[in-house]
């Protein structure tokens, strides 16, 4: 049997790792746009190769497929869901898990699910409103935010994926600072605008949600269209930096385990995430007459307004939970990928273990992830030996195998340490322990959150998960969970959901 | 609602007083009915009138008018919570200025219904002959609750309490040489003059450079605002003779009477309600403990003209004290709601950092009908209780429960009879009497 992936993150170094493992010893190819040494390694160690290629071109990948004689292709990233990476191979007859171009929409516009979860009134929403340029954004901030006060505390997003825009949240909370938060607010909206232009393929540019707070967490799922199994929770660190601090990043570690469900979100919040999960697989699978076969995640928080709620949509494995996931997956996953393309999911034994927990830490160059250029091209040193010694494993992100055997940077997230134990706190030492294994020759800085996994982060995550379950399951009890009404002096009562379902079904505008 | 001085000189070195110098700490103790609009006037040997009119507080006003400050052994003064709400000034017939809490019904507009009232008295007292009597007659006749000072060029100083009495108005003294008046006892305590008693309803008294002569006042005993024991007044003040602290100590235990609530700590909202948040801890035995501190000055932010000024100053004031609920059942006291947006702020940043639950118990019942005597209470759609029930008001501001006392229990904790309480605040019909 030969099996492709394609990409070249340490998410993909994870996949090729398990594929590696599989009882029915599969000969491993893959295409990634940089030689990642790990799957390099794992290529030739399986009768594969890894080649460089463009993973977003269709040509490239259904040309090496078929010059390969593969029999199933994997597709890591999301950007080649986006351009069609698993339909161009479909039609070729190869077998692919991966969402197809339609369905990946999920992940690709941000403002496309919240319609969809709105259209088909799934719970776990928030509410949002979406705009073509940022004058509309400005204006109809300024004209709606005394009526609909959950303007005064927004996420602003691009409305599509667009490279290097990133999310900010915008707290109006204190009214004597509302001057400051505006000029911030509408600087952004054009900034926003400015680089959104360069997509013709949507019309809305900027998508504004209600802020909510609470922990976050992963829930990935592989799916055949008809079932959706869910896998153990995994919670990402997004801050570059200690205590949640410093800018937002691709994801610079996480954390899973014990069991099915993270130490700080109950089984109930678990079995929640993924009735919402179903819902939107569902509703996308209607919506656009596709099946959806391949791996579909909910990056979920908990929120005073609605319990388990949705952030944003996976249509792939998360980078880096995929490590976690795949750790901790007993089943042969060769088995799974064959119960999806065989759309019999739903009778597969799919097991995790329930003894360990897994850590992951990301290592970055510093100058990620705001100054790549500066952190890209730097030699890089690796102590095998003394992350083995510590029962530590490594995953190759963004890095290049040279000719002459070197190995450089990318200048995105280098690498990933990962370790597993009883608990999360000793596996969290474990890579500190070890973290010093990995050194640029040159000088140049490395740099990991050495507080993923440790008891401090776990008890500030269970603080906030349980002052922010009393509000929600207080909700729950009066009846009101998932409902918002507001009481607007000299207007009355307002239904903020009612206005957004009108001004979506009326002309113009959401 | 305006705050009142009038200060009143007599006999031999009288001239050497600076009415101004003192009115201003009277009117500084005042500035809790309000401090956007400070006036004041006096009068000296030259039987000429001094006024001068500026935005507040007090002490920016004598700051930046040091040197413009009118000179005068008799004065009045008035401290208000409205914009450009100064003394009226009236030439003739009969030159007078004229201050006033509260509203007369000559006019729908406040400041338009005061003008007309200050017409009225100097046209009064330039032609009647018992300018006393005729006063009397005056207040008898002109509705609406109202109390007033005024100051004539001819040295005379003129207050009364119309026979509603809703408006406070209480005297003091010094000796043979000083006669004051002012809206509450506070700002006689603090210009160091002892008080001798409220103006009674009805009553008025005119101080002229011979004597100091009073009309009999009415027999009714009134029909006083009940919202100044549950916002209005200082704690130090005495209304209609009762102590205000008193009062507020015995709404907190009434209120933990009738409406009582687990809870692990009891926390006032500053700075009105922490009074009856007091009783509350006494009658239940939950402890009390400080919930939050001020930033900046202390500023009255019910009282402030603009919605965002009200927020400004309830978001500076309510900063919490984190300890004091982590963690806790608390029972929040406030004196009242309004339009909700505090209380909502308030019990929102509790549950979020941290408060388990949150039962809100308010002092006062409430607040469904604006108020006629001039009141910032805004009109009935502006009124969130006049528009959510109680449990729909709990989840509109994500509070586990909130209860308001009945107007009998307000009325009981006061402990005047019902018929000499105003409560049209608190009663959607809005009836007197």
């Amino acid at each position: 049997m030969r099996v492709m992936g394609v990409g070249g993150g340490a998410r993909e170094n994870a996949i090729a790792w398990k594929i590696g493992l599989s009882d029915h010893k599969p000969e491993i190819f893959w295409i990634a746009e940089n030689r990642n040494p790990g799957i390099h390694k794992i290529c030739k160690d399986n009768q594969g190769e890894l080649r460089i290629g463009r993973t977003t071109d269709p040509k490239t990948i259904v040309r090496s497929a078929r010059g390969w004689g593969i029999d199933m292709v994997v597709v890591g990233p999301e950007e080649p869901g986006f351009q069609g990476i698993p339909d161009a191979l479909e039609k070729e007859g190869i077998q692919c898990i991966g969402a197809s171009q339609e369905l990946s929409v999920i992940e690709r516009s941000k403002a496309d699910l919240r319609r969809l979860q709105w259209e088909n009134n799934l719970p776990g929403k928030l509410l949002f409103r979406t705009f073509k340029n940022a004058r509309e954004a400005s204006d109809y901030i300024r004209k709606n935010i005394e009526t609909q006060p959950w303007l005064q505390n927004i996420v602003i997003k691009p409305a599509r994926q667009s490279g290097g825009k990133g999310v900010k949240l915008i707290e109006d909370r204190k009214i004597y600072l509302h001057d400051e938060k505006e000029r911030f607010k509408e600087a952004y909206f054009d900034s926003l605008q400015a680089s959104m232009s360069a997509y013709s393929d949507i019309e809305d540019k900027i998508l504004v949600e209600e802020k909510a707070w609470g922990p976050e967490y992963s829930l990935q799922c592989f799916t055949d269209g008809k079932a959706v199994l869910g896998t153990p929770l995994v919670q990402d660190n997004k801050s570059a930096h200690e205590s949640d601090s410093g800018p937002e990043t691709g994801g610079m570690g996480s954390i899973s385990g014990p069991d099915m469900t993270l130490p700080f979100i109950t089984m109930e919040e678990y079995d929640k995430s993924l009735k919402i999960v179903e819902g939107i697989v569902e509703a996308i699978q209607k919506k656009t007459g596709k099946s959806y076969h391949g791996m579909v995640g909910g990056q979920m928080m908990l929120t005073e307004n609605e319990g388990p709620t949705v952030i944003e949509m996976y249509s792939r494995l998360g980078d880096p939970e995929a490590l976690n996931m795949l750790a901790l997956l007993k089943t042969d996953i060769i088995d799974v990928f064959q119960a999806i393309v065989e759309r019999r999911l739903s009778k597969l034994k799919l097991e995790f273990t329930n003894e360990d927990a897994v850590v992951v830490k990301v290592v970055a160059p510093n100058g990620y992830p705001e100054k790549r250029d500066k952190a890209k091209g730097h030699p890089v040193q690796v102590f095998d030996t003394n992350i083995k010694r510590n029962g530590c494993y490594l995953f190759w992100g963004s890095a290049d195998l040279q000719e002459d055997g070197q190995v450089v940077t990318g200048g995105s997230r280098l690498l990933a340490l990962m370790a597993m134990d009883h608990t999360l706190p000793p596996a969290s030492a474990r890579i500190e322990k070890t973290a010093s294994s990995v050194q640029l020759t040159d000088g140049w800085g490395l740099y990991h959150r050495s507080d993923i996994g440790t008891e401090q982060l776990l008890a500030k995550r269970q603080n906030t998960a349980e002052r922010v379950r009393r509000l929600y399951k207080h909700r729950e009890e009066q009846g009101i969970l998932g409902t918002r009404m507001d009481w607007v002096p000299k207007i009355g009562r307002v239904d903020p959901s009612q206005l957004l379902l009108q001004e979506m079904h009326g002309p113009g505008k959401a | 609602m305006p705050g009142l001085i009038g200060f009143y000189t007599f006999g031999e070195g009288r001239e050497n007083w600076d009415a101004s110098q003192i009115i201003h700490y009277g009117l500084s103790a005042l500035q809790g009915r309000g401090q956007e609009s400070i006036s004041l006037a006096t009068i000296g040997p030259g039987n000429t009138l001094h006024t001068l009119g500026g935005k507040g507080g007090v002490e920016e006003f004598f700051q930046k008018n040091k040197t413009s400050i009118p000179k005068g052994f008799i004065g009045i003064g008035q401290t208000s919570s409205y914009l450009d709400d100064y003394l009226v000034h009236v030439k003739t017939p009969y030159e007078l200025v004229l201050a006033l809490d509260g509203k007369t019904d000559l006019h729908e507009d406040r400041g338009e219904a005061t003008k007309l009232f200050a017409r009225q008295l100097s046209q009064l007292l330039h032609s009647e002959k018992e300018p006393l009597k005729a006063t009397s007659m005056l207040i008898n006749k002109i509705g609406g609750g109202y109390s007033f000072v005024a100051l004539t060029h001819k040295q005379e100083l003129v207050t009364g309490r119309n026979p509603l009495g809703v408006k406070p108005l209480e005297t003091g003294s010094v000796g043979f040489d000083i006669g004051a008046v002012a809206s509450e006892t506070c700002a006689l305590d603090v210009m160091g003059i002892d008080h001798t008693g409220p103006v009674e309803t009805g009553e008025v008294i005119m101080f002229t450079p011979e004597d100091i002569r009073g009309n009999a006042p009415t027999t009714d005993r009134g029909n006083f605002c009940s919202y100044e024991y549950v916002y209005l007044a200082r704690l130090d003040s005495n209304v209609n003779t009762l102590s205000v602290a008193r009062v507020r100590n015995r709404v907190g235990r009434e209120l933990a009477k009738a409406h009582p609530s687990k809870g692990d700590v009891v926390i006032g909202v500053p700075e009105t309600a922490l009074p009856i948040a007091n009783g509350y801890s006494q009658e239940s035995g939950i402890p009390q403990e400080p919930g939050f501190m001020r930033t900046g000055e202390n500023v009255r932010a019910a009282l402030k003209p603009t919605q965002k000024e009200r927020l400004v100053g309830v978001q500076l004031k309510l900063n919490p004290v984190k300890s004091a609920f982590e963690d806790r059942d608390v029972v929040l006291v406030d004196d009242s709601v309004v339009r909700g947006n505090t209380l909502q702020n308030t019990v929102l940043n509790l549950k979020r950092d941290g408060a388990r639950q949150v039962h809100v118990r308010i002092g006062s019942p409430a607040l469904v009908s604006p108020c006629p005597y001039g009141v910032e209470i805004p009109p009935r759609d502006e009124l969130i209780s006049g528009n959510l029930d109680e449990k729909e008001l709990a989840n509109n501001v994500g509070a586990d429960s909130i209860s308001f006392m009945t107007v009998e229990e307000l009325q009981h904790a006061i402990g005047l009879p019902r018929q000499n309480l105003c409560m049209r605040c608190f009663e959607k019909g809005g009836t007197t009497r």
